[in-house]
Parts: structure tokens; sequence; C-alpha cells
């Protein structure tokens, strides 16, 4: 059994067998949240497909993404740093499927094997430069520019073109008022890069699309290709 | 919730929302026009373009504009008071 998620796929075959034996399939609808403010956290998935989104909270029901996972690595970071639980909501904002391993299993197996606590820490590493860098874009890139960097991180964490998401959930995710996902989407249609239906954006020029988002896109990848292996 | 569609009209076409958003009224409604009217004028500001947009058109379940929010709404008022000279 092979695996799609490129954190699982950059382990050692043995070490992919240690974990393997803890796995279970779990299908990762839109919407299920994974990890709860300030809860302990259950377990740790490995997604195969979809996309979580991490969110930093502002009130009880207010927030904006600060970082994002899918098959390029975990849900359950803080389980890697002997942490409980997190401030952070973590939900699947594009649904897929995934394996689950139970978070007392989880730290054992951590304890047990360096190699794996080692590449683990390494995800964490790029996870954090993903983090800093939207925090970069936040601060200095346009809607527009950072809407081309979010669609870019999507798309790497896919296969195909079609990304299913509803302007709601762009305007969560970029901490923008709808009409704002709408005009930024409409800019990048109007220069060619995306094609954007009722909750389908289709990414048509990647390359153009990479340019555009400037310095935001790039470097976080890079580095987890340095720490962990191929991305896309 | 009810749902509200916020379309742009930028002086020369309509920018359609397509998808809508559930809104509890449509006093949310406007709150989301003039929320996103303050964002595009900051971000004009910031980067020093003109904004080509005129006014946010709310619209009802059925697609039927009920109501309008221009930009200019979202300017603070001394800064309108400075524009016109008062």
């Amino acid at each position: 059994m092979g695996f799609n998620n490129r954190l699982l796929r950059a382990l050692s075959t043995a070490d992919q067998d240690v974990l393997r034996a803890h796995l279970r399939w779990s299908e990762l609808e839109r919407g299920t949240v994974l990890v709860s403010p300030d809860e302990p956290i259950s377990h740790v998935w490995f997604p195969e497909s979809g996309l979580s989104s991490i969110i930093a909270m502002s009130g009880s029901d207010q927030g904006i993404e600060v970082g994002l996972a899918g098959r390029d690595g975990l849900v359950g970071m803080p389980l890697v740093l002997d942490a409980d639980r997190t401030p952070h909501r973590i939900f699947m904002q594009i649904g897929g499927a995934g394996y689950s391993i139970d978070a007392d299993n989880f730290r054992q197996v951590l304890d047990d094997h360096a190699s794996i606590r080692k590449m683990l820490l390494r995800y964490v590493q790029a996870y954090s430069t993903q983090a800093t860098y939207t925090a970069l874009s936040n601060a200095i890139h346009t809607v527009e520019e950072r809407l081309a960097r979010w669609l870019l991180m999507s798309h790497d964490r896919q296969d195909d073109d079609e990304i299913s998401l509803t302007h709601d959930f762009l305007a969560l995710m970029l901490g923008v008022r709808r009409p704002s996902v709408t005009i930024a989407l409409h800019s990048l249609e109007g220069l060619g890069f995306i094609k954007a239906t009722r909750g389908l954006i289709i990414v048509r020029k990647r390359n153009e699309l990479e340019e555009f988002a400037g310095a935001g896109y790039g470097v976080p990848e890079a580095e987890y290709e340095r720490l962990i292996g191929q991305l896309r | 919730m009810p749902c509200f569609f916020l379309h742009i009209d930028d002086g020369t076409q309509r920018i359609e929302d397509e998808e809508g958003s559930e809104l509890r009224d449509l006093a949310a409604a406007r709150e989301e026009a003039l929320g996103a009217a303050r964002q595009l004028w900051a971000a004009a500001m910031l980067t020093g373009r003109d904004i080509g947009l005129h006014a946010f058109l709310i619209a009802n379940e059925k697609d039927e504009v009920i109501a309008s929010v221009k930009m200019d709404d979202a300017l603070p008022e001394a800064l309108v008071r400075r524009l016109k000279g008062l």
C-alpha cells in the first residue's frame, strides 16, 4: 500500500510500517472539525487528499486562516511538540480522506522511533516557514496577490486543476469581506490566470499565477522540498 | 438565515456575486458591503491605485436588487468634509 501523503512517503519503508500498524482510514468531509480550540487533541491525521485549514480565533465565531495542511503534512502538530492542545481551530475546508492515529499511540511511536520524530519535526519547521510567509503576505500583499498565493498552495496539494471552494471560505482564508473575494477573483480571471464559476476555481495559467503572487509564494515550498521532499 | 447577493457596479459593468452569502438581515448585508468598501479604499490608499468601483448592489434570494451601498458611503466624514473644502 503506497501513500499519497508526501510526509508519510518521505519516511523509510520500515518507519512507514511502524505507523501503518496504527493508522485508520477516515473520510474527511468538508467542514469536519479535526481540532477544537483548547480541547485535548484526540488524533493526528495524515490527509491523503483534501485540505485542512488552521484558524486563529478572534472571539468565538471569527478568525483568520494562519496555515493549511493537506497531503503535504499532518494535522495535530502540537502532539509532535509535546503539547496536547492548541488555541487554533482546524477543519477540512476541502473534503478528502486520510489516515488517523490515536494520540496515545502517536506519542508512543514518537518516543520509540527517533527517525519518525525527526521527520515530523522537519515538517513542523516547514509548516512554520509557511506560517511566517502568510504573516508576510498578510502585511504587504494585496488581496489579489494573497488570493493567487492561496490558490497556488491549494493547487500544490491536489492532482487536478479544479479547486472546489466557496467564496465564503475564501473570505475566511484571506481575512477579508466577501465582496473583496468577488473582486479579487474577477481580477485574476480578467488576467486569464483562472476561471471562476460557482463554487469552483480552475487554475488555467499556473506559471503566471506564481509570478503574480510574488514573494509570498516559493520560499516555503522550496523549504519543504529541502527538508522533506517533493511537494507537488 | 436569508441569502443575499452582493454584486458590484464598477461604473461600466456589473461584477456578479454568483454564490451569495447567508447573512442575518439587510443591515448585516449593508455592513458587509461597507466593510468591503473600507477594505478597498484602504488598499487603494496603500497601493496608490485608483478604484474603478462605484457601488455594491444588494440583492435578495430572488436576485432582486433591494439596496445599494456607494463606495463613497464608506469614507470617513472628516475626509468627505475636507475633500469638499468645508
